[in-house]
């Protein structure tokens, strides 16, 4: 997201976005589809919630000794005949694909879906050094052409109608094309066949990375991923330390709960296990395989806040329950990592100050918790790292005032008594219908958007005297 | 840049510092996975009619197209029919030492062009022949090594004379296989893959494995689901039955 849009306050952007009456369409209509199709899913798999279980356990498991499957990983791919880079920074993450590109006088790149890649903001980066990046997968196909980012972690243009989508292959490929999705599909098949047979690397991200045997595992729908691993002379994969797991039997639970949390499938149409680059007597495959190992921030939360957001798996499940997401959609986030889990993740890469707004974009229902494969908890963490600004004085002084305030009226039964009465003449001029409005000073932002029950005619306290 | 040391080292200190959010452990792996490889085979060869009639009911859902024939010279008339409901004129294969049969002689009887991978071939000249007929080819013919039951799936293992393109640049996709290559769940498979890679020669053959579950698809305009996005449109499987 470009610093232009990040200057506009978080309140405003989410404020756009409710007023945006295709895009709220639009997201009820993908959210409520992803969530049906996801219960559907796992009603009809009664072993789904112990591999969720166990899912969860191999993830903590595989923290725990993070430092000695990185290595195992990196030892195998290099068995294989793979380059392996350490990158502890999306600026060197960055500059190792860049350095690649110019050593092998690299032109076009063609890329399969990668979050991470958006994270290091790769594209920019390689149009910057003269190297065409062509984003494969429809819905950031569409996005790239349109120079938008993604809305969705794993439908990245939901916001997009077809008739838009028509009138953007329209300008950007030359034609005349209808709004019908199949014909517009099948415009990008041909445009992008092209790309693949000629481009000379491949990009991908990695779902999983197989320690035990130094295999980067793809999931994807469309066929991108075997395209861009297969056709190019070279392959990149860019993957966050995190995305490692020990073995195949690790791997089998995680491939059984993805797809099934992500849109519902069983799995999804392709999963791509590739093992270094061609082997001897392979027609096809690319000479080259390098492995980037990304840090970026995830390293410092092994042991702290957010160690529970390393198991996440990019499945996209919480975004689509999140009532928050639900409406104002993945952009007014203006980060890579949308919805619960990317305030976490955005927090995690770049830093509290970072969510400073964006950690209260949750209204702590929960529903995030009970839809993720791996059961990350986060409510709690959106709470602790809440906790964090308060600490840090990155929270606003009028919220940290108010908070303090009312934590010396809860430690104490005499002054809570006290403003219980008070309370009740002090209010009188804002309750209308039965409910709080339009409180003023510090406590006016806190009712532009909410009310609040009023303090009772005869409080509990008083009631429970006479009850005894 | 930094370096593997710096970068672990780093990774090694968090990791000191606490001591996790819970006891956990990892999926529990075959201690012989070569021997419980064999296990899954022999408990298969008793349950494959059961296996059969799941993976035709799941690879159905995912919109695959499932042929049953007696013996391997049934086959060509089965593939001859797809390419003529489809137009088709021109096909790629494995190498027949690959797939188990040649159907190359039958089908070029019908008037269709064949091009089988050969095994062996992998000068520059080859790679590039190999490829323009694999884009322009509309059928692709391969086997499958493992044939996954409960989501309907087909786990084809890249190598000599087994392009993987051949799987993924035509429009329609046909593999063939027998009922030795069933399996009934994921977890099988896992055990499987455990033993490939235990086993030097077969881990060695080829840089992929694609498991693939139906045609190639996307929803991402509109959420309209429409097939045939890079991958094929269409997938066939036909099982044979006399091995």
């Amino acid at each position: 997201m470009s610093d232009t849009a990040l200057r506009t306050p978080f309140p405003e952007r989410a404020g756009a976005a409710l007023k945006d009456a295709f895009l709220q369409e639009a997201l009820t209509i993908a959210t409520t589809k992803f969530i049906d199709l996801r219960k559907e899913s796992f009603a009809g798999f009664p072993q789904g919630e112990a591999l969720r279980d166990r899912a969860r356990a191999i993830k903590e498991a595989t923290l725990q000794h993070l430092d000695a499957h990185l290595e195992r990983l990196a030892d195998n791919v290099e068995r294989l005949g793979g380059t392996v880079h350490w990158a502890a920074s999306a600026d060197e993450a960055r500059e190792i694909v860049l350095r690649l590109c110019r050593d092998r006088g690299v032109r076009m790149a063609v890329k399969s879906k990668s979050m991470a890649t958006e994270e290091i903001d790769l594209n920019e980066a390689l149009e910057h050094a003269g190297v065409t990046p062509v984003e494969t997968d429809l819905g950031e196909y569409i996005i790239q052409l349109a120079h938008e980012k993604p809305s969705h972690i794993i439908a990245p243009a939901i916001h997009k109608t077809k008739g838009q989508v028509a009138e953007l292959f329209s300008r950007e490929l030359r034609g005349e094309f209808p709004p019908d999705p199949e014909v517009l599909t099948a415009v990008a098949r041909k445009a992008l066949r092209e790309k693949f047979l000629q481009a000379d690397m491949g990009i991908t991200g990695a779902n999983f990375a197989v320690a035990d045997t130094g295999t980067v595992v793809l999931v994807t729908n469309e066929g991108n991923g075997r395209m861009v691993t297969s056709l190019p002379r070279i392959h990149v994969a860019l993957m966050g330390i995190e995305k490692v797991i020990p073995s195949m039997s690790d791997l089998v639970v995680f491939l059984a709960i993805l797809a099934r949390s992500a849109t519902g499938q069983k799995l999804s149409s392709y999963t791509t296990l590739v093992r270094g680059p061609r082997r001897a007597g392979e027609l096809e495959g690319p000479e080259e395989f390098h492995l980037v190992l990304l840090d970026n921030g995830r390293s410092r939360q092994i042991a702290s806040t957010l160690r529970e957001a390393l198991y996440c798996l990019r499945c996209g499940a919480c975004l689509n329950v999140c009532p928050v997401y639900r409406q104002i959609g993945g952009h007014a986030y203006g980060h890579t990592y949308p919805g619960p889990i990317g305030i976490l993740l955005t927090a995690m890469l770049k830093g509290n100050e970072s969510v400073r707004e964006l950690a209260h974009a949750s209204s702590l229902c929960g529903a995030c918790k009970d839809v993720c494969p791996v059961r990350i908890d986060i409510p709690r963490m959106l709470i602790e790292l809440r906790e964090h600004l308060d600490r840090e004085k990155i929270a606003p002084w009028t919220e940290r005032v108010v908070f303090r305030a009312l934590r010396r009226l809860l430690m104490s039964p005499g002054a809570f008594r006290l403003s219980a009465t008070t309370g009740r003449w002090l209010q009188a001029p804002f309750v209308r219908d039965g409910r709080l409005r339009g409180l003023p000073f510090l406590f006016a932002k806190w009712t532009r958007t909410r009310d609040l029950p009023p303090v009772a005619s005869r409080t509990f306290r008083e009631r429970w005297k006479e009850l005894r | 840049m930094t370096a593997r040391a710096e970068f672990l080292d780093r990774i090694r200190r968090e990791v000191a510092k606490t001591p996790g959010l819970f006891g956990a452990s990892t999926a529990p792996r075959p201690a012989q996975p070569a021997a419980a490889a064999e296990t899954v085979r022999r408990e298969l060869a008793e349950r494959w009619p059961q296996a059969l009639d799941r993976f035709q009911l799941e690879f159905e859902l995912v919109a695959g197209v499932f042929h049953r024939v007696r013996d391997l010279e049934a086959v060509p008339g089965v593939i001859a029919r797809i390419a003529r409901e489809r137009g088709a004129e021109k096909l790629v294969t494995w190498d027949p030492a690959a797939l188990g049969f040649d159907a190359g002689p039958a089908l070029a009887r019908d008037g269709l062009t064949v091009v089988a991978a050969r095994a062996g071939q992998e000068d520059e000249a080859s790679r590039r022949r190999h490829r323009a007929d694999a884009a322009d080819a509309q059928i692709g013919v391969t086997g499958a090594d493992l044939v996954l039951a409960e989501t309907g799936t087909l786990i084809l293992l890249s190598g000599s004379g087994r392009p993987r393109s051949t799987s993924l640049l035509p429009d329609v996709h046909v593999a063939v296989f027998g009922r030795e290559r069933l399996v009934e769940t994921l977890e099988q498979v896992g055990v499987m893959l455990e033993a490939l890679h235990v086993d030097p020669e077969r881990s060695m053959s080829g840089a992929m494995i694609n498991f693939i579950t139906g045609p190639s698809r996307t929803a991402d305009i509109e959420l309209t689901l429409t097939r045939g996005v890079h991958g094929p449109k269409e997938v066939h499987a036909i099982f044979v039955e006399t091995p």
